[in-house]
């Protein structure tokens, strides 16, 4: 894969902090030209699937470095005709007061929409490796959506919180994490008094947002970090909110715990009850830069990105740089696909049901319908029943990201039926516009004649760069009947199946 | 446990002659020519969701303040089914089961309690699932009760009525989660015929990849289901299940137990018990509905499965009760200590069980119903009596707690 001439999914790592090249790092960016295997490889783990149109983009851009340094600047993809879809779901973004004055206490409409405009930006938007972080930094800071907790204020977390700083520094996300309503109510800390503080948030900001339960704190650091945390709270019609300020932060000194406090090494000594919000924000920064810290999350993205048991040494690298570029996400992740193991792990990672289905679904080419009463509650509410709705996991720690977590009859049976959903184009009355003419869209105007060029043309779209052994190509083509001449049912009723088998495959569900 | 537990567990035989031929998942086939049909135990863990109102269920009608306190929605006594015991009836929508009550099929815990007091839907629901407070456990009791006693099979552990994993078997035990039995296919095999399976399994042949084994998994359930549905379309002894959700889900329920192999574990979901508004008393109302779908689903299930129904324990599980307190909407709102409720065999039947702590405003638990029993008292000894899991395994599988004997297990 590392071949000097063959180039290698492999990114350069300029702009990191360190200036010596690793021995072994790929040299490839003095041949600049586009490895169709390296390209798929990064495309298919950096997006939610590859297309041919940004298998276009890279090739037309000249290196993977560039269509890497594009992705990490979003703000540079024109993302215009995602944005058109978006407009139909303006709680999506809306502050809670905007949605506290829109719908009814309690209404799921806000979450909803939330849910959908991720999902639609995981299908449409050119800036996918940030909706990947997105959804990344949303698994590990997870506020289950829809929960009926945060009905007016997930919105918002998911614009300033999650969305904000997903490629920022770990740092600033954490922090705003730790003053996000959402955040405060899902986890019970805006109920949370120095009396008796609940202890909720306080062992999920060490266990699960920050350190990790394996870095030997102990019940009273917990009980420390949540004392530092209460006061934090949330203003709500019945505790003097007003339509301005309902579901936004409120400090309450009045509860904020006060006296010396000590988390892992971090103390204070607390003492000013309306000093509370600056005494956790200093706990807050303090776990975001803890090496334990830096190696979850370097551990986590490499689970991510590279495979389910991602060798140490990855990991203690990419610590080191989260470390020494403060906590900023880009430098990591550009070491992080830099790096030979990067490169070295191509069919390591499964798709999961939402990644699975959302790239069949870009590969399909379903588009969005331009009427904004048509919704993606049904691809939604699919995704639920396969165990993966958008943001929907139920616990604080996010979902499983390795294959081992997927594994149940109901989701692989399932997945194969979503396929076949998909491919048929049944769910019309949605969001989601299907090809009209599916063996156009797959083969090209001039159609393959025999029964084998035709899965091979099949394979070589929907599985790319694979190479799929004899048997299973014979299987396909046995599928139609026997090799030779298409049959009249090849590109009709039985082209449907046909192409569903091909993403059923195993390589085909493969990351 | 020991490996010998799982091997005896494992069964693997069926009482459905059709589901013999069908293929078993191969990791296992070495349990395969075994003829010894499965007549192990079966618990059916019956979720209500969204808050059950076990003072209407179970309405404590020797309690001077429960009528006091629910002056439009008490169960009046003299509407109140019997129980044998003067302190409680049994709301008059469980006529169905009454028949189970008095053959000692059928018995109540009252008063049971949760450590959780959040009162929160979320996370009460998460709490009574993970069944692990203070701690850092991620997965549901079910899935650890599997963890050490499970049968490895496929249908070790079925759940029905929603695929979307529920959070009483979160984790890694492999869990066969299907809208129902008959949903349990593949789409477009009936148009495009056998091959299309056929097909999928050459092409999850030769190939080394993680998607392998849950795709033969798959193949291999959707051959047993297929057969197990051929061979069982209709309900046995005359039994009638109510039209809806649940109905369809217990008389799955039954099918599984009669022709599924290594079944040990069952999670229906059915919820909507969230009654603010509307609960309504004896004769009317919301509670009267919905229940009475519970009583049929369930005395249709123990009439389906005849003398196979000692083989089965199902028991409710809802994440809090309801405030003693009627509101002025004619509900009730979230509260706490609640009842539970146990049907099948090996039970102390015919009685209401626990400790009845009573309605004074001074026994109350913040305005609630106290729970006197730990509904974690009630798994273990179910776990213990029933499922044949040692004490120290089932009391392992509910971090810090010291189990206490309860009695609703003979």
């Amino acid at each position: 894969m590392t071949g000097l001439n063959t180039g290698s999914a492999g990114v350069e790592t300029s702009g990191m902090t360190t200036t010596r090249r690793r021995p072994h790092a790929p040299a490839w960016s003095l041949v600049p030209r586009v490895n169709a295997v390296a390209a798929r490889h990064l495309l298919s783990r950096t997006t939610y699937g590859a297309t041919p149109e940004s298998l276009t983009d890279v090739v037309r851009m000249g290196s993977l470095r560039a269509w890497l340094d594009r992705q990490l600047t979003p703000a540079s993809i024109d993302d215009t005709a995602c944005e058109a879809v978006l407009a139909r779901w303006p709680l999506a973004t809306a502050t809670a007061p905007t949605v506290e004055a829109t719908v009814d206490q309690g209404n799921w409409d806000a979450m909803q929409q939330v849910v959908q405009a991720t999902l639609a930006r995981a299908l449409w938007s050119k800036r996918q490796l940030f909706e990947v972080m997105c959804e990344f930094w949303s698994n590990h800071l997870n506020i289950t959506c829809p929960s009926s907790e945060v009905w007016s204020t997930k919105s918002w977390d998911d614009r300033t919180v999650i969305r904000q700083h997903a490629l920022g520094t770990f740092e600033d996300l954490l922090l705003a994490s730790s003053t996000s309503p959402a955040m405060l109510l899902y986890l019970g800390n805006a109920e949370s008094d120095g009396d008796a503080p609940n202890e909720n948030y306080g062992r999920e900001l060490l266990e699960l947002h920050t350190v990790g339960v394996d870095a030997g704190y102990t019940h009273t650091d917990i009980v420390n970090a949540a004392r530092v945390l209460t006061g934090l709270s949330v203003w709500n019609r019945w505790n003097g909110g007003t339509p301005g300020n309902q579901g936004t932060l409120r400090y309450r000194s009045e509860w904020h715990y006060v006296g010396p406090v000590q988390v892992m090494g971090w103390s204070h000594a607390n003492g000013d009850a309306t000093q509370g919000q600056a005494v956790a924000e200093s706990m807050v920064r303090f776990l975001a830069r803890r090496p334990e810290t830096a190696q979850r999350i370097a551990a986590k993205l490499a689970v991510r990105f590279v495979s389910d048991t991602p060798p140490q040494a990855l990991v203690d690298r990419l610590a080191q740089v989260y470390l020494a570029g403060g906590t900023a996400v880009v430098p990591v992740l550009r070491a992080l696909f830099g790096s030979a193991e990067f490169t070295a792990s191509v069919g390591q990672k499964q798709r999961r049901p939402y990644e699975d289905i959302v790239g069949v679904a870009r590969s399909l080419g379903i588009s969005a319908h331009p009427d904004p009463t048509r919704d993606l509650g049904d691809l939604a509410w699919t995704l639920g029943q396969l165990g993966q709705a958008p943001l929907g996991w139920g616990l604080p720690d996010g979902y499983p990201d390795v294959a081992g977590g997927w594994t149940g009859a109901g989701g692989t049976l399932g997945r194969w039926n979503t396929h076949l959903g998909l491919v048929g184009g049944w769910w019309d009355t949605g969001a989601m516009v299907f090809q009209k003419d599916l063996p156009t869209y797959l083969l090209g105007a001039s159609k393959p004649t025999t029964r084998g060029a035709l899965v091979d043309a099949l394979l070589a779209r929907l599985v790319p760069g694979v190479a799929v052994p004899a048997p299973h190509r014979a299987a396909l083509i046995a599928f139609l009947g026997a090799d030779g001449p298409l049959g009249q049912g090849d590109l009709q009723w039985d082209f449907e199946p046909l192409v569903t088998l091909v993403l059923d495959m195993p390589q085909g569900s493969a990351r | 446990m020991t490996v010998s537990r799982r091997c005896f567990l494992q069964g693997v035989g069926v009482a459905a002659g059709a589901v013999m031929a069908s293929p078993l998942l191969s990791v296992r086939a070495s349990y395969a020519d075994t003829t010894v049909p499965y007549t192990g135990p079966v618990m059916v863990v019956l979720s209500l969701r969204g808050g059950f109102d076990g003072l209407s269920v179970v309405p404590p009608i020797g309690d001077p303040d429960y009528a006091v306190a629910r002056p439009t929605i008490a169960i009046p006594a003299s509407r109140a089914l019997s129980t044998g015991d003067r302190r409680f009836g049994l709301h008059p929508a469980l006529a169905p089961l009454k028949p189970l009550w008095e053959s000692g099929q059928m018995a109540a815990v009252h008063a049971v309690g949760t450590p959780d007091l959040s009162r929160s839907h979320f996370q009460a629901t998460e709490e009574l699932e993970r069944a692990a407070p203070g701690t850092s456990l991620r997965t549901g009791w079910l899935d650890r009760v599997l963890r050490i006693a499970g049968s490895g099979t496929p249908f070790q552990a079925v759940q029905l009525g929603d695929t979307a994993p529920s959070g009483l078997l979160a984790g890694p035990e492999p869990v066969l989660a299907a809208d129902s039995l008959d949903a349990f296919s593949l789409s477009g095999s009936s148009w495009i015929g056998p091959r299309f399976a056929t097909t999928l399994r050459a092409l999850h042949h030769d190939v080394t990849s993680p998607a392998i084994a849950p795709a033969t998994i798959t193949l291999d359930a959707l051959d047993t289901v297929a057969a197990l549905v051929a061979a069982d379309r209709t309900p046995k002894n005359g039994a009638v299940y109510p039209t809806g959700g649940l109905g369809d889900a217990m008389a799955d329920v039954a099918r599984l137990v009669r022709g599924a192999s290594g079944l040990q574990a069952v999670s229906v979901d059915f919820g909507d018990w969230d009654m603010h508004t509307d609960l309504g008393a004896a004769g009317d109302g919301r509670m009267l509905t919905h229940l009475g779908e519970v009583a049929q689903s369930l005395a249709a299930f123990a009439q389906d499965l005849g003398s196979l129904f000692t083989n089965v324990t199902v028991v409710t599980l809802s994440e809090f009760g309801r405030r003693v307190q009627e509101n002025g909407s004619g509900g009730v709102d979230h509260g706490h200590g609640n009842v539970l409720l146990a049907l099948g065999g090996g039970l102390n039947g015919g009685l209401v069980h626990g400790t009845w702590p009573g309605l004074a405003a001074d026994k109350l638990d913040d305005g609630d119903l106290a729970g006197t029993t730990d509904y974690r008292d009630v798994l273990v000894e179910l776990l213990v009596k029933r499922q044949g899991l040692s004490t120290s395994a089932a009391a392992g599988v509910f971090p810090g707690l010291n189990p206490t004997a309860v009695g609703l297990f003979r």
